[in-house]
């Protein structure tokens, strides 16, 4: 295993930590820049929030660091660092230091990591389960490859990680076929499958949107308490600011391929220091404000992804920019308070040129 | 227009004992083995002017209810009475197709999404030209004029009526949906789901435009939607329905915070809240949506209601009038405390 250096650490802080990552997709139409610079720490055992609109870039950079980007699409720059607990003999574990993106996305190396160390839940259960294999083949196909277990056992821990998903009657269910249940049923088993192998990071890729409010509820409580139990880090991406607030410990904010605001869930929504954060959370109605006020839309659309903005990505919708500023150049992160990072002409002079 | 006002217009839709059934078919013979009551017995008035917002989970029959309110889908039973501007109070379950015609250019509808809702082969243009011609309502220069007012209306440049829908974002789609439901100066606008497929910084634009053109045309909204924020929002008043049913019924501030039927609370305590200080547990619903096929014995809702006493599960709640205009489907509305959405 080339790549490879061991920390002294026993235990970790971190689980992913991701440096300027850039990915672009080689279309015929062009070349479309979906992650430009993404950096973001993913610490161990939190729930980290990832929001932003359609095309911003949030399901593309949970699929780079499962190493999952599909065709025509490209790790064009950047780091992913995995940091892994390992046992040693005596009982003791250390971590060690897993660079992600030199590895071959189809090599044997990412995929122990991939389904073991790191797990994904998407939007629509019912594609991304097997129309044609039962919940407990699917769910057993991890557990066997994974860990060194018979049949037999490995049908016994998809009853129990069903149980635990909340799913009634887990004995009948692992012998059912995925049209067989309901919506909520098919994203508890899901959930299930992700778990099984007690993975570090959970990605939920918009895993409630597809579900009616009341089982939504059922699910993000469920993963409330499956969180703290396993003590995995969960990165919740969403576009829904409602589901950040009630589930995320830290929220970074997204827009055109960059993170623009990232920081504790309290301060995000009480401090927002980004324009396009406050914007975001001037535009939705809030439920229970007995306020009949206009909303205050974001004006403009969000630009064409093959599009190239010269400057800061938000400028032409901002009602902060800086003309010769802003239109100019990209504003560099800055630290505006603790573990609240922005990136803005506001709150810096410093920024990088790019085109 | 405010609410006072509001309460004292005139009705313009009177819905009672509505229901539509559609025929589970089976087998070769496509024999029929059951029935889906997809809408089942919904009694709602409208009043001119105002919002009326219709929430549910999926499946309890919220579009079906719309549809049929339009007669796009025959109704199964019950009196569908429309306030015509010329004709005055029709009864639109017993019209025919020729009948019909005269009273459709004022009931219209507008689409949750807006990349299937609009032809791709036709022009801007032509969408929204569509119903004028149809109706003999202009022509020629005429018409291009009408269609070009309409664009700027719902805030497009009306140099792009000649482009096709595949150039517009899912926003400006929404408007082009809405201003061919305005062309022939309609009454009533079914908004099925008009925000659910847009971005959220889209979503307050079209809102807001929804808003401004009631104001400015008179208009009256049946506001169908899953998402209470948005609910809330634009509604005046508020119906909730579960399994084909209307459960509650009241202003929109009534319904949100002092709610009388345990759905409502359940649906409100589980909307999560973009407030990071107000987490709280949602009342855990057990089982699932209850099935229109076989809808359980009594109050439809009593497998999943923590308030459920033996005479739920045997005898149908009437839905009754519980305070002055606050309907509910409960045997306990009198009694029961229930928490609003903040509580």
């Amino acid at each position: 295993m080339a790549n490879q250096a061991q920390s002294p650490a026993t235990t970790r802080d971190l689980v992913v930590r991701v440096r300027d990552l850039h990915v672009y997709f080689f279309t015929d139409l062009g070349v479309s820049r979906a992650l430009n610079g993404v950096s973001l720490d993913i610490p161990a055992g939190k729930v980290t929030g990832v929001v932003g609109e359609s095309g911003c870039g949030k399901s593309v950079t949970a699929l780079s660091i499962m190493r999952l980007v599909p065709h025509p699409g490209r790790i064009t720059k950047g780091e992913i660092l995995l940091y892994r607990e390992r046992e040693k003999q005596n009982g003791h574990s250390i971590v060690e230091e897993v660079n992600l993106t030199d590895l071959d996305p189809q090599g044997p190396v990412i995929r122990s990591i991939r389904g073991a160390e790191l797990a994904m839940i998407f939007q629509e259960p019912m594609t991304s389960l097997n129309p044609s294999y039962t919940i407990g083949d699917q769910i057993m196909e991890a557990i066997l490859l994974h860990q060194k277990c018979t049949r037999k056992e490995a049908e016994e821990r998809a009853v129990d990680i069903l149980a635990r998903a909340g799913m009634p009657n887990p004995k009948t269910v692992v012998r059912r076929y995925p049209h067989e249940l309901s919506g909520g049923m098919r994203q508890r088993a899901m959930i299930a499958m992700a778990l099984s192998c007690t993975p570090s990071v959970l990605f939920a890729d918009e895993p409630t949107t597809a579900l009616d409010v009341t089982t939504e509820a059922q699910i993000l409580d469920l993963m409330r308490e499956l969180q703290a139990a396993m003590g995995m880090a969960i990165v919740f991406i969403t576009h829904n600011l409602g589901v950040v607030a009630q589930m995320c410990d830290t929220v970074a904010v997204m827009y055109l391929g960059r993170i623009v605001e990232q920081a504790p869930v309290e301060p995000l929504f009480y401090e927002p220091q980004h324009p396009y954060t406050r914007a975001l959370l001037r535009s939705i109605p809030h439920v229970g404000s007995r306020t009949k006020a206009r909303l205050e839309p974001i004006r403009g659309v969000v630009p064409d992804p093959y599009a190239t903005i010269q400057g800061c990505p938000f400028h032409p919708r901002c009602d902060y920019r800086k003309p010769g500023v802003c239109d100019v150049r990209v504003p560099a992160t800055v630290e505006v308070g603790e573990s609240h990072t922005v990136r803005c002409f506001l709150y810096t002079e410093q920024g990088e040129d790019n085109g | 227009m405010d609410k006072a006002d509001l309460m004292q217009q005139e009705l313009l839709l009177d819905v009672k004992g509505l229901k539509k059934y559609f025929p589970v078919q089976s087998g070769l013979l496509r024999r029929t083995v059951g029935t889906v009551r997809a809408v089942d017995g919904v009694d709602l008035f409208v009043r001119k002017g105002e919002t009326l917002g219709l929430v549910g989970e999926s499946g309890c029959g919220k579009t079906t209810a719309g549809r049929t309110i339009l007669r796009l889908l025959q109704p199964t039973a019950g009196e569908i009475r429309f306030n015509d501007p010329k004709l005055g109070w029709v009864n639109l379950e017993q019209m025919s197709r020729q009948e019909l015609a005269a009273v459709r250019p004022n009931m219209q509808i507008i689409f949750q999404d807006p990349f299937s809702s609009l032809n791709p082969r036709m022009t801007v243009e032509r969408i929204i030209a569509e119903p004028l011609v149809i109706n003999k309502v202009a022509k020629g220069q005429e018409l291009k004029d009408r269609v070009a007012d309409l664009l700027r209306v719902v805030g497009m440049r009306p140099e792009y009526m000649s482009r096709y829908p595949h150039a517009f974002s899912g926003g400006q789609r929404q408007r082009i949906g809405i201003a061919r439901a305005l062309a022939l100066n309609p009454k009533l606008i079914i908004c099925d789901e008009p925000v659910s497929a847009l971005d959220v910084s889209i979503q307050a634009q079209v809102l807001n435009l929804l808003e401004d053109l009631q104001a400015q045309f008179d208009l009256t909204y049946i506001f169908i939607a899953h998402d209470l924020s948005v609910v809330e929002h634009i509604s005046d008043r508020v119906a909730v329905m579960y399994v084909g049913q209307i459960v509650e019924l009241a202003s929109t501030d009534e319904l949100y915070y002092t709610p009388k039927h345990p759905y409502t609370e359940a649906l409100m305590a589980a909307v999560p809240k973009p407030d990071p200080r107000r987490r709280d547990r949602p009342i855990k619903l057990p089982g699932e949506v209850a099935s229109p096929v076989n809808p359980p014995s009594g109050c439809y809702f009593h497998p999943r209601c923590r308030y459920a006493r033996e005479v739920c599960s045997k005898e149908a709640p009437a839905f009754r009038e519980i305070t002055p205009l606050h309907y509910a489907r409960c045997h306990f509305a009198d009694e029961l405390k229930l928490r609003g959405v903040v509580g």
